[in-house]
């Protein structure tokens, strides 16, 4: 109180000129931003409630209408999930891996983790429809080592649909939470151990706790990622799996439904903004 | 267990990082009730010690018995022991109060218990209002009272404190190390801290250990420890003093003779004739003046340093050798800088030491 005080008289003008200077700074990005990301999503909005009569509800109405349509959001919502939690799942234990390494170790895994990143999203999917095709690698070796006589159905399934899409998004899972944990003191682990507190509670209780804004910053990026994922269900699981994504491609490409990819497009916003809302709201005090 | 009688025993504990001995076959005893530091420079095992005894670093041989068991192999959750930490280590994702109660909710005590529990500990360190404060919220110096709040509440057979202080400024550490040494004593805790500032060291303890490459070298009163040092190290580790180097004359009754650059002096001590010595005393020993059965020596007066109460004046005493004397203004006049003086201090006070043993 005493601080506001003694600063309010001197430093309003300064202030002032300061806070000038700041939006000046800001303005172009604001611009920049307002331009290239508000616009386009007030667009999407406002094209959503349109159709061949004017303005309407339809495109809603029979997208969250029909049990078509239900089914496919459920597609997008269970890619998004399963990939999420199953690449939570490999990058927790990953990022401490991560940062327990030390030296060249420390790099490599480092490497292997950025250099999938530079290579396409399609690239890596048609890795994985070689990799598991019926006279693909993992076929064809499973045959010559005699564990099986004829190929496994691997490709155009759920399951390669999600280790396609861990593959591809798992980076994005790990490198938050590694951020987290590689600052992470040990000496809070060793408080929690004099305190009493066994290697589990520990973890319970002060490692996850301090790790969460990472795990949270992981799975915001992994499900949104994944939710909307386009390529990877498109090469690696095709019609039989339709999510939001292909919907949204089929109504602008084939269709020629702009409304109803609009309105297709705002959901599959909706559910993305709705779990990174959730995430941040959990981050805030878990108390 | 009866006050007095062993609480904390380390019995030839030893550590090896690599190469590197950190912990020379360590014996230290420690009373119930008893406040002893760890006094070292970096790197001489006084932090791996205290580890060692909180179950956070592994022995390679020797054992660790507390409040009449033998703790060696135990892990730190099963020891009952609570450490402040340098960086006190807060939990920042709980509140002060919910530092404070964590050990007692790990322990599964009752919720109303451990309530009264933290409000006691947190009225200890006179922190109660601010129980409900985030820790990112606090100062350092009301973090490092959270941190020792949440150590008490558990009610360890032991705390221990590395470096607790250190983070702070000096004038509060200062306050600190008085309040704590107070606070401990009311709550009868046994502690070991650990420290390289001989200033904490003295203040807070009953008794001091000065820790040098792995090994205590002296584990004393600090009365006793600064005024009689046991070895060349913790003469110099503990206060100032002035070191002459000579060669043994003669010796009688535990005292020594010794020849050196600015004359004959006198020292406790036993050594044979010939041995090379570094002969001590300790600033406030020494007098301007001289004569009678003293030791004295007479330089120039190279500095003057007024520090308040006493002012340390430092004479150059030729062939590279110095005195230092703490003079206190009432005893007669301050010299000035280039004033050729003599100074003299009693034999008693003098000490030998072997020449090879310089750190």
């Amino acid at each position: 109180m005493t601080e506001a005080a003694l600063s309010a008289p001197v430093a309003s003008p300064k202030v002032d000129r300061e806070r000038l200077t700041a939006i000046g700074f800001v303005l172009p990005s604001f611009v920049i931003i307002a331009g290239v990301f508000a616009l386009p999503l007030v667009l999407l909005l406002g094209v959503s409630f349109v159709d061949a009569n004017g303005l309407t509800f339809a495109n809603y109405k029979r997208l969250l209408g029909a049990p078509y349509y239900l089914w496919v959001i459920w597609n997008s919502l269970r890619l998004g999930l399963l990939t999420t939690l199953i690449a939570f799942l490999i990058s927790y234990p990953a990022a401490f891996a991560l940062a327990r390494a030390r030296g060249p170790l420390r790099s490599l895994l480092l490497a292997t983790l950025f250099l999938p990143l530079a290579a396409s999203v399609i690239v890596k999917a048609f890795a994985w429809t070689i990799l598991l095709r019926s006279d693909g690698i993992v076929n064809e070796t499973l045959i010559a080592l005699g564990i099986i006589e004829d190929p496994i159905r691997m490709i155009f399934t759920e399951t390669a649909l999600i280790v396609g899409a861990v593959n591809i998004f798992l980076p994005f899972m790990i490198l938050p939470i590694y951020a987290i944990v590689a600052q992470l003191d040990s000496r809070y682990a060793e408080a929690a151990a004099t305190l009493g507190a066994s290697p589990v509670v520990t973890f319970f209780r002060v490692i996850l706790p301090l790790t969460l804004p990472g795990i949270i910053a992981g799975v915001a990026l992994a499900f949104s990622l994944s939710v909307s994922a386009y390529v990877v269900p498109t090469l690696l699981i095709g019609e039989k799996y339709p999510t939001l994504a292909t919907t949204i491609a089929k109504a602008y490409l084939l269709a020629r439904e702009p409304g109803f990819g609009a309105a297709a497009g705002v959901v599959l916003l909706a559910i993305a903004i709705a779990v990174v809302a959730l995430s941040a709201r959990l981050s805030r005090e878990p108390k | 267990m009866s006050e007095g009688s062993p609480h904390l025993v380390v019995g030839g504990v030893s550590k090896r990082y690599g190469p590197t001995t950190v912990l020379d076959h360590i014996d230290l005893t420690i009373r119930r009730g008893e406040l002893v530091t760890l006094l070292g420079p970096s790197g001489c095992g006084k932090t791996t010690l205290l580890r060692a005894i909180a179950g956070l670093a592994q022995p390679d041989t020797g054992k660790v018995e507390l409040a009449g068991r033998d703790i060696t192999n135990v892990p730190p959750h099963k020891r009952n022991v609570g450490v402040v930490f340098q960086s006190y280590a807060l939990f920042p994702h709980l509140t002060v109060a919910g530092n404070v109660a964590f050990g007692l909710k790990v322990r599964g005590m009752a919720r109303r218990e451990i309530d009264i529990a933290v409000e006691r500990a947190l009225s200890l360190v006179k922190l109660g209002h601010l129980a409900g404060r985030r820790i990112s919220a606090l100062s350092g110096g009301q973090q490092q009272r959270v941190a020792l709040a949440r150590a008490i509440a558990v009610e360890p057979d032991v705390l221990l404190f590395d470096e607790a202080l250190s983070a702070l400024d000096r004038k509060l550490r200062e306050e600190m190390q008085v309040e704590l040494r107070r606070l401990l004593q009311e709550v009868k805790a046994t502690a070991i801290f650990v420290t390289h500032d001989q200033d904490e060291a003295l203040t807070m303890s009953d008794r001091v250990a000065v820790m040098n490459k792995g090994r205590i070298e002296q584990l004393a009163e600090p009365r006793e420890l600064y005024l009689r040092p046991a070895s060349l190290f913790a003469l110099n580790f503990v206060g100032l003093s002035t070191r002459i180097s000579g060669t043994v004359l003669s010796a009688d009754n535990g005292k020594v003779h010794v020849e050196t650059k600015v004359g004959r002096l006198s020292a406790l001590g036993s050594f044979q004739a010939g041995s090379p010595v570094i002969v001590a005393a300790r600033p406030e020993q020494l007098r301007i003046g001289g004569g009678g059965e003293t030791n004295s020596a007479s330089g120039r007066v190279r500095s003057v340093v007024f520090q308040g109460s006493r002012t340390l004046v430092e004479v150059d005493a030729g062939a590279g050798e110095s005195l230092l004397a703490e003079l206190s203004g009432r005893d007669g006049a301050i010299p000035d800088v280039h004033d050729e003086i003599r100074l003299s201090w009693p034999v008693t006070e003098t000490f030998a030491f072997p020449m090879e043993a310089q750190a």
